[in-house]
């Protein structure tokens, strides 16, 4: 009796000390998990207004490009949503295509030779003053880099989509227009088949699209170095001339365009003292 | 047979042991539930430490000094304790930015967080002696009259991790955009277009920015900015104005430079995007061209410096498939 006791209660000794350890150990989980993926991390744009002097040019226009100087300014509500506007005042300069167009057309064309003058050509062609938009952004990338080893940078990547605007000109027309470009059979008017006197329809105020992405590169609390790519969609005819091949001018030649710029510039945080993530 | 007798002072032992094994597991978990939980609270770490409850064992009070206690004594039997740190000495993890109240009390003696820990990651991907091969899609950026696509296979081998050299091939496929046709229709003049055919080259890529970034606040990746320089050819090709003239081909010498972003992905995957300009001067159909055979036209064609953009994108195999540190974590 005395041997089976004994047995017993070395059975259950034992046991028990063999399922002591892993009651003891509860399950091992990372002390990272559903953290953030950044601790102590600068918050750089929250809660605060982006104010910048900007240059833009125009990316691969046809005809005329445009270099413009404005200024953006952006309030961020989150770290990763923000409002903003941008807003230019450029001037224009001819593509090489244009240079190598205007300067073969002749001055003076004969009665139903199909070429336009220069002065035709040129003044058909628009330009872009005045540009902007108006936008919501979303900055879904931040991180830090090193350059050489040795400067230690934080950056951003950011998109925004909004509405673009554009205010076209163009220098149309001291020649003699076409009164009724495409003809007015209702007045006896026919058509006179040529595009190139018809007055230019791709000036005045253009409402469209806007789609943006660019990079901040912090080189301080408050100031990044803003490198930008900006599209504005709108409609538009850059040659003013007949698109449709009706041999006139209307506005059934404008279509909708991309107009790509590239451009650089400085921002301003205010206020100028960043805060930190826990 | 002799019977073997168990004394009673075994049994009871035998009990109390069981007894105690028993109680350890609750021992644990009882511990267990009155710590504190753990936080990441940066306020948490802020706070300073509770005084010593002085009902606990040993438990000194404030402004209280044992007897014969001397700064940086060794305990009986233990390592002496370390220093603590210097006062107002910046620590990694500090915020350089706070205010100095903010910073003594971040950085007091008493460092009880998850913050405090300061880890030095290693590099996620190494390229060291690796192979790259990088198959990439890439369209032209700055020609308005005839857009390129082109197909490019590179392989590079990295003698550094920052340094590499590596050979390129491509294939183009033009795309007459619309002002060809609009320039034609509108202003009766028929642009001057050459298609580019093939190239490759010889290149060097050195990789002087590297860093990482965070997506959504929630997944890192890592990436490098690289620089490229290179030199081969490019084989272009004249699109007659009058397609009763017979085209005619140029081999051109090509310099390239440019500038790639890398993003890694894994250890032998990593995306690429980034922007080359090939360099080189092209022969052009003259304006007057009279001849109808190719050969006769090259003698009179003009030529024009061509700066090709091009964006690239692309996915990198890496071989071989992984790499091993050579310095201990």
């Amino acid at each position: 009796m005395y041997r089976l006791v004994a047995s017993l209660a070395a059975l259950l000794a034992a046991s028990v000390a063999a399922s002591a350890p892993a009651q003891a150990e509860p399950e091992r989980k990372s002390p990272l998990a559903g953290q953030p993926a950044v601790r102590h991390r600068l918050l750089l744009v929250k809660h605060r207004f982006e104010l910048t002097p900007a240059f833009e040019g125009s990316v691969n226009a046809d005809f005329k490009h445009t270099l413009s100087g404005g200024l953006k300014l952006e309030f961020h509500i989150t770290d990763m949503w923000s409002i903003g506007a941008v807003g230019f005042y450029g001037t224009d300069l001819d593509t090489g295509l244009n240079g190598r167009i205007s300067k073969d057309l002749p001055d003076e064309v004969d009665q139903g030779d199909p070429t336009p003058t220069q002065q035709q050509w040129d003044e058909h062609l628009n330009t872009m003053p005045i540009h902007g938009a108006g936008y919501i952004t979303i900055t879904p990338w931040y991180g830090k880099l090193a350059a050489f080893s040795k400067f230690f940078v934080n950056f951003d990547f950011y998109f925004s989509a909004g509405v673009g605007y554009a205010q076209l000109k163009n220098e149309c027309c001291s020649f003699d227009e076409d009164p009724a470009p495409g003809g007015d059979l209702d007045n006896g008017i026919l058509p006179d088949n040529n595009p190139n006197n018809d007055p230019a329809l791709n000036d005045g105020s253009r409402v469209g699209g806007y789609l943006g992405g660019g990079i901040h590169l912090f080189v301080s609390n408050w100031a990044a170095l803003d490198l930008t790519v900006r599209d504005y969609l709108f409609q538009d005819n850059p040659s003013g001339l007949d698109f449709d091949a009706d041999l006139a001018v209307s506005d059934d030649d404008n279509r909708f365009l991309n107009h790509l710029f590239m451009g650089v510039g400085v921002s301003f945080f205010l206020p100028a003292t960043a805060k930190r993530t826990p | 047979m002799k019977r073997r007798f168990v004394p009673p002072w075994f049994l009871a032992a035998s009990f109390a042991l069981a007894a105690a094994l028993l109680a350890v597991p609750g021992l644990a978990q009882a511990q267990e539930e009155d710590q504190p939980d753990m936080t990441f609270d940066e306020d948490e770490a802020k706070k300073q430490p509770p005084p010593n409850d002085p009902k606990q064992p040993g438990a000194q009070q404030p402004g209280a000094q044992q007897p014969g206690a001397q700064p940086g004594a060794q305990p009986a039997g233990g390592e002496p304790e370390p220093e603590p740190e210097p006062e107002g000495e910046v620590k990694l993890g500090a915020d350089p930015t706070s205010d100095a109240a903010t910073r003594h009390t971040e950085l007091g003696e008493n460092r009880i967080s998850w913050q405090d820990i300061v880890v030095v990651v290693r590099k996620p991907f190494l390229k060291q002696h690796r192979l790259e091969i990088l198959p990439m899609w890439g369209v032209t950026m700055n020609d308005n009259i005839i857009r390129h696509f082109q197909f490019t296979g590179t392989l590079n081998y990295f003698l550094t991790d920052v340094l590499a050299v590596g050979v390129e091939g491509q294939y183009y496929i033009k795309d007459l955009r619309e002002p060809y046709d609009l320039v034609a229709r509108q202003a009766r003049r028929l642009p001057t277009v050459n298609k580019y055919n093939y190239g490759a080259a010889l290149n060097f890529h050195y990789v002087p920015i590297y860093g990482k970034f965070a997506i959504l606040d929630s997944h890192i990746i890592h990436w490098e900015t690289f620089f490229t320089a290179g030199v081969g050819f490019t084989q272009s090709e004249v699109i007659p104005r009058d397609p009763a003239y017979e085209p005619f081909t140029n081999f051109l010498i090509t310099p390239n430079v440019g500038a790639s972003m890398r993003f890694f992905v894994n250890k032998f995957l990593t995306v690429n995007a980034g922007i080359r300009d090939y360099v080189f001067v092209d022969q052009f159909e003259a304006v007057g061209r009279t001849e109808v055979s190719g050969d006769a036209a090259k003698e009179d064609a003009d030529s024009s410096l061509i700066n090709n953009v091009v964006f690239q994108a692309g996915i990198s195999f890496w071989f071989p498939t992984s790499f091993d540190y050579t310095t201990f974590r």
